[in-house]
């Protein structure tokens, strides 16, 4: 499937990443390479075949019980907060 | 060079680095050696090297003294030491460490320190090991050379023009210079095997669940994980043992991950199969020296007791294509926590929308922007099924293949890399190309299989060369024993570059 | 009505018989925060109204290395909620990531369950003027909650948000149902009938001031008999009772009015604004939601096992319709009463006490329905902490059954005993309730009467029947309704015929 500016365009948006010009342009370049060489999966018949989406065997660790911990570690994280307010982290208004 | 054990003078440090962790681990343990004087061995070492080699992006001489002198406090008040008593171990920097910098290689976390130990670096403590500091990798484990790391490149200690190979080449290197005797990176598509074979050490990637993922920064979580580099196969083993088993803050650690027993390592070759994916090797891009290393090591494994047998692998030609689908689409998730909000780098901006979009151009670099976006678009609307899920689908295949070819030989025995070290600045315009260096490491990882990167040799220019094990879920004892026996009659791996071994100015 | 603003399009007043013409199709989407310890992937405490940012860790802050570990008990409510509705639970369930970045959701993804959800299928029972319609779900899944985003409403200058993370990964079942409503009233009754299940299976406290319930509506019309479906909004924010009804009324005759005058409704989020009681778009998405869902590789699928699934099943409690119709098996009460009794556990078996002890079961429910309802709805309190408790209602009862204390006497005895925890037979002794039986102090009383009303005495005698209610009024007012009535009436004919 051929990538165009406009795909990279609208992907960058999706992914939250400012995107120059210049940069669009090498990226459809780029991603045009990657996307024609994973081409290749469309020759493989997986009618049938169930996805993976993980590689575990044997028994996960227990679900974990309900029981309240205790949680402290406000003050070490909101000190390094790139912007807070108070006790509140903050960010530029949601336009 | 190796000085007397009782050396007292100030060089005596040389005697530890050239140590291998099993002799200081037992040294300290029986009071012949403190920790503390081991510590300062290494680190004393790396006051020298580090510089010239770029291994580390945060050091800890402060906190890895005070560690090795409470492992002292420790023995002195009575108490039996941990499996690792005073060993100096490199973690890599995509591992959190609670109030050390943890950056994975990226701008975007600049200056953070997590308010929380991974798991490794609590069982790390547990077994009386000395972390001495954080470790140089490609950005958020995103490469195969280290010289995506948004703050320096790293040298090969073989040849410093060269890259130690990546993501995790700061531990590797670290490990190969004598900067510490262990280190723990993280494998994904071959980030511990590929450097570790680079730089002509051991590197263990585990079974995916062995070992918990708490604490690991995610890049690809159905791929990640950690792992351990070494100079043997017993102190690989040790590092495994340390930080192996399930862990109840990662649903995806397993029970079944059990210690190697180090005294099975020594059983040789004896009643082992090995498989030979044929097709693999076939494909064009493997550079003689492998090749002809390669042939010498089966016919060695066989002149050594080892059945080898023919195995097919028909999908693993898929891998790259496969992986570079799910890799980025996980990283394109896993990746959207920076965001400028609560930690690291935030640009100033005039609303939100634009905080996120410049906090994240600036914070990341190129190679995980592209990776960024290739995953966005495998899992966007229209494309999911012919990419994503697609991919899912041959990755079935793929570990199927692997779970049949493991049906009929103990372990695999194979290339953990085409060619040895390349130039650093060779690769980094064509990203294709680097992708497809990883033809040999991807497919264990899409597998979820346990793999060893072992040193086998060394190329015409004096490049270590590795080959790599692969075997069946949990088996790790077996790719252990298998390298342990291959050390037997092989030196590859007691061999040094010239950096580890220089005297004390 | 004045011309509409741009954007605050309000309702049109419609006629009747245009609004005839058209059948609503609404449809509810309802997030129920679980009642957990802890959060549904951390050890954080999920109490309400904790100080910014007190209950956070590294899982829920989102912070680089972490992993969700999914709670049990969460698993379970959700479980429990299918099972009480009828849905078929899946054995194997998958979570999913859900992509899109806010300052409240901290990962940029929030754990949900996408095409194998927990629990799909199954259906609640409203009760619709009297009669039952059955609204189909079409789904229950587990996901967390996000953080709160607190904007600068209406303060000039202000351009930041603050962000307070104790919500986040708080656990919530999103209960999705079928378009099956055609009104806001239905859509009220189904909210309320779904929030009482919720509330039965104590897996939800339905505290929507608290954010415990929330709704979002999808709203289409069309013209009756038409089987396509209308373009549908989706109207968010319409977290109380109060609202869903007023803000779905008014996005149908918006549409309708749409409609009639040749227009088209757009495919759009609309936000109900509760103080101007409009509903507004929002504010435009630069870009169309892709939410990018995959299966979420830090969790493996939930595998429940048949057993699990059974013993929950097992240990359900009563829920409501259950419970209704056993009232009305067990103590021949009519269905209404049944209803308005079991529209809490509490109440029920307050009722179910109350009917034991006084052995007059419809009574029981007259004197909840009226009395302590009428009470209850003064002063908001649950049955719970109602003062009078069910012992001494139902021994109150069982002395207007008895004859200890008529009726009207009751309505004094229960005044007192909301304010006195005595046992009521001492406050009629104390207070001198007991009603007057004596007939030779019943004859005292029409004495008196008598003497003090001389002319209605003499109108009585001189043949004029009609004034002797009015004695009798006289003489049961002169002893505070003491008086037993018919021993009264006695007693005043013989005294006036007596004193002729
Ligand atoms: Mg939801
Ligand atoms: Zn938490």
């Amino acid at each position: 499937m051929p990538i165009d500016a406009g795909t990279v365009e609208k992907i960058a948006a999706l992914a939250r990443l400012e995107l120059d010009p210049a940069e669009r342009e090498r990226l459809v370049r780029e991603l045009q390479a990657i996307l024609s060489y994973v081409e290749q999966l469309q020759a493989v018949d997986v009618t049938g075949i169930e996805p993976t989406s993980q590689v575990t065997e044997g028994d996960p660790p227990p679900l974990r019980a309900d029981v309240a911990g205790p949680c402290d570690v406000r003050d070490e994280v909101l000190a390094q907060a790139p912007d807070r307010d108070g006790d509140y982290f903050r960010v530029p208004k949601v336009v | 060079m190796m000085r007397p054990p009782d050396s007292t003078r100030t060089g005596a440090g040389s005697r530890w680095t050239l140590s291998t962790a099993s002799e200081i681990a037992d040294a300290v343990r029986e009071g012949k050696a403190s920790a503390e004087e081991v510590t300062r061995a290494f680190l004393a070492h790396a006051d020298r090297t580090s510089d010239r080699l770029g291994t580390w992006l945060h050091r800890m001489p402060e906190e890895a003294l005070r560690a090795a002198r409470a492992v002292d406090l420790k023995r002195t008040g009575g108490a039996r030491l941990g499996a690792l008593a005073g060993v100096p171990i490199a973690i890599k920097d995509n591992i959190a460490i609670r109030g050390i910098p943890t950056t994975c290689g990226s701008k975007i976390l600049e200056g953070y320190r997590p308010p929380y130990d991974a798991h490794v670096i609590e069982r790390l403590r547990e077994a009386d090991a000395i972390v001495v500091g954080k470790t140089n990798c490609d950005e958020f484990a995103m490469g195969s050379s280290t010289e995506n790391s948004a703050y320096h490149p790293t040298r090969n200690p073989w040849d410093p023009s060269r890259v130690p190979g990546g993501s995790s080449g700061g531990s590797a290197a670290a490990v190969a210079a004598r900067e510490a005797p262990l280190a723990l990176g993280s494998d994904t598509g071959g980030s511990v095997r590929q450097p570790a074979a680079f730089c002509g050490v051991y590197g263990l990637k585990p079974t995916y669940g062995a070992v918990s993922r708490y604490g690991l920064v995610a890049f690809a979580s159905s791929l990640d994980q950690i792992g351990p580099f070494a100079r043997t196969a017993r102190d690989t083993a040790l590092a495994y043992n340390a930080i192996a088993g399930p862990d109840a803050r990662d649903m995806t650690s397993r029970a079944e991950a059990k210690p190697v027993d180090l005294a099975a390592l020594d059983r040789g070759l004896q009643g082992l199969t090995f498989g030979v994916p044929r097709e693999l090797l076939e494909g064009d891009g493997l550079a003689p020296e492998i090749r002809s290393c390669f042939d010498a090591t089966a016919e060695a494994f066989r002149a050594h007791g080892a059945r080898l047998v023919d195995v097919s692998l028909p999908n693993a030609k898929y891998s790259i294509a496969t992986y570079y689908l799910i890799a980025p689409a996980e990283a394109s998730s896993n990746l959207a926590r920076y965001d400028g909000v609560r930690f690291g780098l935030r640009a100033p901006a005039k609303d939100l929308r634009e905080m996120y979009e410049k906090t994240r151009r600036q914070g990341f670099g190129r190679e995980v922007r592209r990776r960024i976006l290739l995953g966005t678009y495998a899992l966007s609307a229209g494309y999911y099924d012919a990419y994503y899920l697609r991919a899912q689908k041959v990755r079935t295949l793929i570990r199927a293949d692997f779970m049949k070819a493991l049906g009929a030989a103990d372990a695999l025995l194979l290339p953990v890399t085409p060619t040895t070290a390349f130039g650093i600045g060779e690769k980094v315009e064509d990203p294709l190309a680097m992708y497809l260096n990883d033809i040999f490491s991807i497919p264990a990882s899409l597998a979820g299989v346990p793999a060893l990167s072992f040193p086998a040799g060394f190329g015409p220019t004096g490049l270590p060369i590795g080959l790599q094990l692969v075997g069946r879920p949990f088996a790790e004892e077996t790719l252990l024993r298998a390298a342990r026996a291959h050390e037997g009659w092989n030196d590859a791996s007691k061999k040094a570059p010239p950096i580890a071994t220089e005297a004390a100015a | 009505m004045s011309a509409a603003k741009p954007g605050a399009a309000a309702a049109p007043a419609l006629d009747e018989a245009v609004q005839a013409r058209y059948e609503a199709v609404i449809g509810l989407e309802v997030h129920a925060q679980l009642k957990t310890q802890s959060k549904i992937f951390c050890p954080c405490s999920t109490r309400f109204g904790a100080p910014p940012n007190t209950q956070v860790c590294p899982v829920c802050l989102g912070l680089p290395g972490v992993l969700p570990v999914l709670n049990k008990r969460a698993v379970e409510f959700a479980v429990m909620t299918g099972l009480a509705v009828g849905a078929s639970i899946r054995e194997r369930s998958v979570f999913a990531r859900k992509n899109y970045f806010y300052p409240d959701l901290p990962k940029g993804y929030q754990i949900s369950q996408y095409d194998r959800p927990l629990c799909e299928g199954g259906e609640v029972e409203i009760l619709v003027e009297g009669k039952p319609r059955r609204i189909g779900l079409v789904r229950i899944h587990l996901e967390e909650d996000a953080g709160k985003s607190l904007h600068p409403e209406g303060k000039e200058g202000v351009t930041t948000t603050r962000v307070d993370l104790n919500r986040a990964c708080v656990p919530l079942i999103e209960i999705v149902s079928q378009p099956d409503l055609r009104s806001g009233a239905e859509a009220v009754h189904y909210l309320t009938k779904l929030r009482q299940i919720l509330v039965y299976l104590d897996v939800c406290d339905g505290n929507m001031e608290e954010g415990s319930l929330r709704c979002d509506a999808n709203v289409s019309v069309r013209k009756r008999g038409d089987r396509e479906l209308g373009t549908k909004t989706e109207i968010k924010n319409v977290n109380s009772f109060r609202f869903v009804e007023k803000a779905i009324q008014f996005e149908i005759h918006r549409q309708i009015g749409l409609v009639e005058s040749g227009g088209r409704v757009s495919q759009e989020t609309l936000l109900w604004d509760s103080a101007r009681n409009v509903a507004e778009p929002m504010r435009s998405k630069e870009e169309a939601h892709d939410y990018r869902y995959f299966p979420e590789p830090d969790l493996l699928p939930l595998d429940l096992g048949r057993p699990w699934i059974e013993s929950l099943r097992a240990a359900l409690p009563e829920l409501p319709d259950a419970l209704r119709g056993r009232l009305v098996r067990e103590h021949s009460i009519p269905e209404y009463d049944a209803e308005v009794l079991t529209e809490t556990r509490a109440l029920a078996s307050y009722y179910e006490e109350v009917a034991a002890r006084s052995d007059q079961p419809k009574l029981a429910s007259n004197w909840i329905m009226t009395e302590v309802n009428a009470v209850r709805n003064k002063t908001g309190q649950p049955i719970e902490e109602f003062p009078i408790r069910a012992d001494r209602l139902g021994a109150m009862i069982r002395m207007i059954a008895g004859g200890a204390i008529s009726g009207k006497i009751a309505k004094q005895l229960f005044e007192l005993m909301l304010a006195d925890p005595a046992a009521p037979d001492e406050l009629v002794r104390r207070h001198g309730l007991a009603p007057i039986e004596d007939g030779e102090a019943l004859r005292a009383l029409a004495r008196e009467v008598v003497a003090a009303n001389p002319g209605p005495a003499a109108e009585f005698r001189a043949g004029k029947e009609k004034t002797f209610a009015f004695l009798v009024g006289q003489a049961m007012k002169q002893s505070r309704g003491r008086a037993h009535p018919e021993k009264l009436q006695d007693a005043l004919r013989s005294v006036l015929v007596e004193d002729r």
